[in-house]
């Protein structure tokens, strides 16, 4: 047999097996990195943003987020007025009510694309007591809160936030 | 000594001289033949001198270079007949050889190595679409990924006083 006979032969070998390893480590990787589905949940909170002289600290539950509202809406106060955790089920309407006047109608099922890692595709409805203020489809996950500007409220401004939760 | 030819052609051109030509004439007297044929020859000879075939060139620099042009548009031609492969083993190791590399590269840059940990994650929220119910509000999507934060900012709600219990 010539040698480049040979010479070819051991070339599609060489590539075949590195196709196989390739495809091989694909399969694992996939099967090591896709979770089993948590029961995650959704937090939402609102709040009452305002400038002071002497601003008090953040409660415990905004701590993480105190930064960040400051920097996007310019306040340096904030007050916890109320907060809801509810385990997002991807039956029927969920309700998020975290005080009696502003609450959220939520549907959630789960985002397949890949960059959402784990979040929701949610649909979202806001409501001012009885009063429906605007619909929304979002996606959230985990790490990455919604802030929703709501209405002035006094001298300062109410936000309503909204984080999944593992 | 020169054969017999040879001298008998320089004997027709008148080339021989001394004893040079003594010799030959003695040879001479065994081909009579052959001396009858002098004066054909010489009057042939003379013919071709005066008459010559080839044609003179006008342009012999040309002619050559188009002489040359073509042998090299037939080298390799004949090149080719020989039957050597492009693909010889050297040449066939080497594309190999990269076709390793290229996969390797292809497979280290598209297939991650690494799982996405999730609390790493620069994801944030993206709002799809918003519907606001009332034509007096508007909602408008803020992104900030400096603080991984997405904002629906609704404008045109009621102001609503401090005296308001909100729970």
């Amino acid at each position: 047999m010539p040698r480049r006979i040979i010479a070819a032969l051991v070339l599609a070998l060489a590539c075949g097996a590195l196709a196989f390893a390739a495809t091989d480590t694909v399969v694992a990787k996939t099967t090591t990195t896709t979770p089993a589905p948590a029961a995650n949940k959704i937090w939402s909170a609102l709040v009452v943003a305002t400038n002071s002289a002497n601003p008090k600290p953040a409660p415990l539950e905004l701590r993480e987020f105190e930064k960040r509202m400051n920097r996007v809406f310019g306040y340096n106060q904030f007050e916890l007025v109320g907060s809801n955790t509810q385990e997002i089920g991807e039956q029927g309407e969920n309700w998020l009510v975290p005080s009696k006047s502003f609450w959220l109608g939520l549907k959630a099922r789960r985002a397949l694309s890949k960059e959402a890692q784990g979040g929701y595709l949610l649909s979202l409805q806001l409501f001012q007591d009885k009063r429906p203020l605007v619909d929304s489809e979002v996606k959230l996950a985990p790490g990455s809160p919604l802030f929703i500007r709501g209405p002035q409220y006094g001298k300062g401004q109410l936000i309503i936030v909204l984080q999944v939760q593992r | 000594m020169k054969p017999f030819e040879e001298q008998f052609t320089a004997w027709v051109d008148g080339k021989l001289t001394g004893a040079e030509l003594a010799e030959f004439e003695k040879q001479l007297a065994e081909h009579p033949e052959a001396a009858a044929e002098k004066g054909d020859a010489q009057r042939l000879g003379q013919f071709l001198r005066s008459h010559p075939t080839t044609p003179k060139l006008t342009n012999p620099d040309f002619f050559n270079h188009q002489l040359m042009q073509r042998i090299a548009a037939e080298t390799p031609r004949i090149a080719e007949k020989t039957g050597h492969s492009f693909w010889s083993l050297p040449r066939l190791l080497w594309a190999g050889a990269f076709s390793m590399v290229i996969a390797f590269a292809l497979f280290r840059t598209t297939i991650p190595t690494v799982a996405p940990v999730v609390s790493d994650s620069k994801y944030f929220a993206q709002v799809v679409e918003a519907w606001p119910s009332d034509p007096s509000i508007s909602a408008t999507t803020v992104y900030s990924a400096e603080n991984n934060v997405t904002v629906v900012w609704l404008d045109g709600l009621d102001y609503i006083p401090a005296t308001y219990a909100l729970n």
